[in-house]
């Protein structure tokens, strides 16, 4: 099996995006598939180019699969199609304004196909999701606490767990741990059984278009469960442009 | 110190009665209240203020939150449709009868309560309608109780009381990110327990008696309580106020009728 490029926060950076798409057609080990992990877009002018980029990739690149983000999910709620009624935890972050912003940023006829988003998607042993299996806006970092971490796993039981909330680029893995369980009832009582979790690992793959000039997104290859992350340098002054006379 | 926990009543008085009395011959020194105070029961308005009355500390359960919100919750709120079906019936009657101060005093219950290393929940820290049951996998349960910062979490909700100790928990990480150096993690906790309260007033341990739980602080020892109390007559106060029958039929075998949650973790998104 090929690998696979997974990646979030393109932000509605077009750019970011075309420097990702080139550096994922570079790589010797060709890559299968291509996930995007939500916040394909934000409340720029550009998410609406991005989107029809995201819907019709060129002949020589795979058809993404994308799951819903954080920006998407807000945007769903401005149209009443979201999971909650109110669009609070936007508000909050950035300001009212902000509500007018995104309705204005995102053409109508766009929100079908943001709806259309899984929430998360699930392939092999692998969840593939924005925040984590309790929501968008759930962020996991390398901080996160070990038990926290397993929680988010076990949810789904998913062996990984890809994400993209906090931006960051890391690979946590729990290698092993144990613990001794013993239950009682009305009726018996069990004796101590020491239960013992499998490896398991959380990937941050990155942000694509938050950084102006910089992108970073993993690389993922399923039959030796490695994973690679790439950061891509793009934009005047970054080598890719010839030289004016 | 002794530490009496009990989780729900749903509107049986009788089972209350007999809880609190059997409570006084343990000489417990604190009662707390695990939420689920209204629902299926034919009393809802005289169990709330006998708590009211006592001056039970209570956290708001999964019943009393549907009552004060109205049902949205999904179909996962219960073990299958059929109870579910059933559990309309029950939720309309309840709303119907119920007074309205009673209404409000529900509205105003905390979600969790703590004391000292406890911490008391209705369902799980995650939420009012997860079902914690003892069959959990080990590090999930071990996670629910970490979340709270406690030693003991008490919970309700399954109507089946047992006392789940995780002991000597501990995990091994490796962290490696961009920029920064791979770094080895090791977490351990020490002993950890999960307490179900099991149910007062609508008990499913395959008996009718009424259950709680005992903590005894100072000998640092739970005790699971089981309660014969005269169930009969709140079966007929079911049929009587036009309740469905079958809540009278498991109420008088301890039952929750042969069905079981599909998965009992998920947790509804809306
Ligand atoms: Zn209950
Ligand atoms: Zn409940």
């Amino acid at each position: 099996m090929n690998d696979w490029a997974i990646l979030s926060g393109i932000e509605g950076n077009l750019a970011a995006y075309e420097a990702v798409l080139a550096d994922i057609k570079r790589q010797r080990q060709p890559v299968e598939e291509l996930y995007i992990l939500g916040d394909v877009i934000a409340p720029t002018a550009e998410s609406e180019q991005v989107i029809q980029r995201v819907r019709s990739p060129q002949q020589n690149e795979p058809m993404p699969q994308v799951c819903q983000g954080w920006w998407e999910e807000q945007l769903l709620i401005l149209h009443g199609l979201g999971r909650t009624g109110e669009p609070t935890e936007l508000i909050e972050r950035y300001g009212i304004t902000m509500v007018k912003t995104l309705w204005d940023a995102i053409p109508r006829e766009m929100v079908e196909w943001v709806r259309s988003l899984d929430f998360g998607l699930f392939e092999l042993d692998c969840l593939l999701i924005h925040g984590s299996s309790v929501s968008v806006s759930d962020q996991l970092t390398p901080d996160t606490p070990a038990m926290q971490m397993l929680d988010r796993l076990m949810r789904m039981e998913a062996n990984t767990l890809f994400c993209g909330r906090s931006g960051l680029t890391f690979q946590y893995e729990i290698q092993q741990g144990t613990v001794t369980s013993s239950l009682t009832t009305l009726d018996r009582s069990n004796s101590p059984q020491a239960i013992a979790v499998k490896p398991r690992q959380v990937v941050g793959v990155g942000n694509v278009g938050r950084l102006p000039g910089q992108a970073s997104y993993a690389l993922y290859r399923p039959n030796s469960n490695q994973v690679e992350f790439r950061t891509v340098r793009y934009g005047a002054g970054k080598g890719f442009q010839r030289a004016s006379p | 110190m002794k530490v009496a926990v009990m989780s729900c009543i749903h509107g049986n008085y009788e089972a209350l009665n007999a809880v609190l009395s059997d409570i006084d011959d343990q000489s417990a020194d604190k009662i707390y209240c695990l939420g689920d105070l209204v629902g299926y029961g034919p009393h809802p308005n005289a169990v709330v203020e006998m708590i009211r009355a006592l001056d039970i500390p209570t956290c708001q359960g999964c019943w009393d939150e549907d009552i004060v919100e109205g049902l949205n919750s999904c179909e996962c709120s219960y073990p299958s449709v059929l109870a579910e079906k059933r559990g309309k019936q029950a939720h309309e009657w309840t709303d119907q009868v119920i007074h309205p101060e009673v209404r409000e005093f529900l509205a105003q219950l905390p979600l969790s309560l703590r004391d000292d290393n406890l911490c008391f929940v209705h369902g799980s820290p995650h939420n009012q309608h997860e079902y914690l049951m003892p069959e959990v996998d080990a590090f999930v349960a071990l996670e629910r109780v970490l979340v709270t910062g406690a030693d003991i979490l008490f919970c309700g909700h399954t109507h089946v009381p047992y006392v789940r100790s995780l002991d000597a928990g501990q995990l091994q990480i490796r962290v490696k990110s961009t920029g920064t150096t791979e770094r080895d993690v090791s977490f351990s906790a020490p002993l950890k327990r999960i307490v179900n309260a099991g149910s007062v007033g609508e008990p499913r341990h395959g008996r009718p008696n009424a259950t709680y739980v005992i903590y005894n602080t100072d000998a640092d020892q739970i005790t699971l309580r089981e309660v014969e109390y005269d169930y009969q007559k709140t079966c007929a106060a079911i049929i009587d106020n036009g309740l469905p029958p079958i809540f009278a039929w498991r109420l008088a075998r301890g039952l929750e009728f042969a069905e079981r949650a599909d998965d009992p973790t998920h947790v509804c998104e809306r």
